[in-house]
């Protein structure tokens, strides 16, 4: 894989971005308004969309590693790695399958990104504890990413709206 | 840019939305009405990992006035309260807190999970009734 300056440049910009974002969502007091304590917006998911279609699978990848990393250590706990990278590689994959089904927007791309990627924070939690009873949590999960995905779309629908006019969007 | 995304949702989105509720519902009547692992009286499970050593104590509600139990897990600590009825983590000194703001578990199938403790706090047996929905991952 080559990258041009301009898509590494890209990258670098969008990883800090996601990482911001990730940082920030963490003071937004969701649980509040809906008493389900874990419940995160997952606005760095905009970025992971945003990255899918302007860079492409692998740089998008790369750039979700890195945020998982890299938020873990600037959080300062490693515990939480595994269930950030389980979730947003599980989300990504499924990004990556629905991005390339013809009928499909950006918005059923993210509703299913987010669905996906609390059956993968589930998954880590299960392995993690060695126990099924995470999946207890699950059905809660999965109908608050519709409203999670939905939201990531629309903000990344207006993003690419924004941005259709300017040399980011031609590459 | 690579690919133009559709902008617009359509009648495919709907369905993604569709599969994800059926997903949501089909899991809600799997695990939540599932077995409760029991029948008798209602007992609470704490499953702990103590030194390493995966722990499991058990302790039956009938009768219970208020029994407060510190468990050392993973490097936290945490304080569970049981009553007759229900069951709860008092304090924690986890980084997420979610296992404290999961309150109080009064039903057989329930459970409180801290995961940066791997702590699992459940309750099984009783009549299991309807187990509800007080599951957090912590």
């Amino acid at each position: 894989m080559k990258l041009t300056t301009k898509q590494l440049t890209l990258c670098g910009v969008l990883t800090t971005l996601a990482l911001a974002l990730s940082v920030m969502e963490n003071q937004i007091p969701l649980s509040a308004a809906i008493p389900l304590p874990g419940i995160k917006l997952g606005l760095a998911n905009i970025v992971t969309v945003f990255a899918l279609y302007v860079l492409g699978p692998v740089q998008a990848m790369l750039i979700l590693v890195a945020r998982c990393i890299l938020g873990a250590v600037f959080a300062g706990n490693m515990n939480a790695l595994l269930f950030s990278v389980m979730g947003g590689v599980t989300a990504m994959l499924m990004m990556i399958l629905l991005s390339r089904l013809p009928g499909l927007s950006v918005y059923g791309v993210s509703i299913g990104g987010a669905a996906a990627h609390n059956c993968g924070q589930i998954a880590a939690a299960i392995i993690s504890l060695g126990n099924t009873a995470p999946l207890y949590y699950l059905p809660i999960l999965l109908g608050v990413s519709l409203f999670t995905g939905a939201l990531t779309g629309i903000i990344a629908a207006c993003l690419f709206r924004a941005l259709a006019h300017t040399n980011l969007m031609r590459g | 840019m690579r690919s133009s995304p559709k902008l617009k949702p359509g009648i495919w989105d709907a369905l993604v939305a569709l599969i994800v509720l059926v997903m949501a519902v089909g899991c809600a009547c799997a695990v939540w009405t599932g077995d409760s692992d029991g029948g008798g009286e209602l007992e609470a499970v704490v499953r702990m990992d103590a030194d390493g050593t995966d722990t499991e104590i058990r302790m039956r509600l009938d009768g219970l006035n208020r029994v407060e139990r510190t468990v050392t897990s993973n490097g936290y600590t945490l304080q569970i309260v049981l009553t007759e009825t229900e069951a709860w983590v008092e304090a924690s000194d986890c980084p997420t807190q979610d296992c404290v703001h999961t309150g109080h578990i009064s039903r057989s199938g329930q459970s409180i999970v801290c995961l940066p403790a791997r702590v699992i706090v459940q309750l099984v047996g009783g009549d299991g009734g309807d187990p509800g929905v007080d599951a957090v991952v912590g």
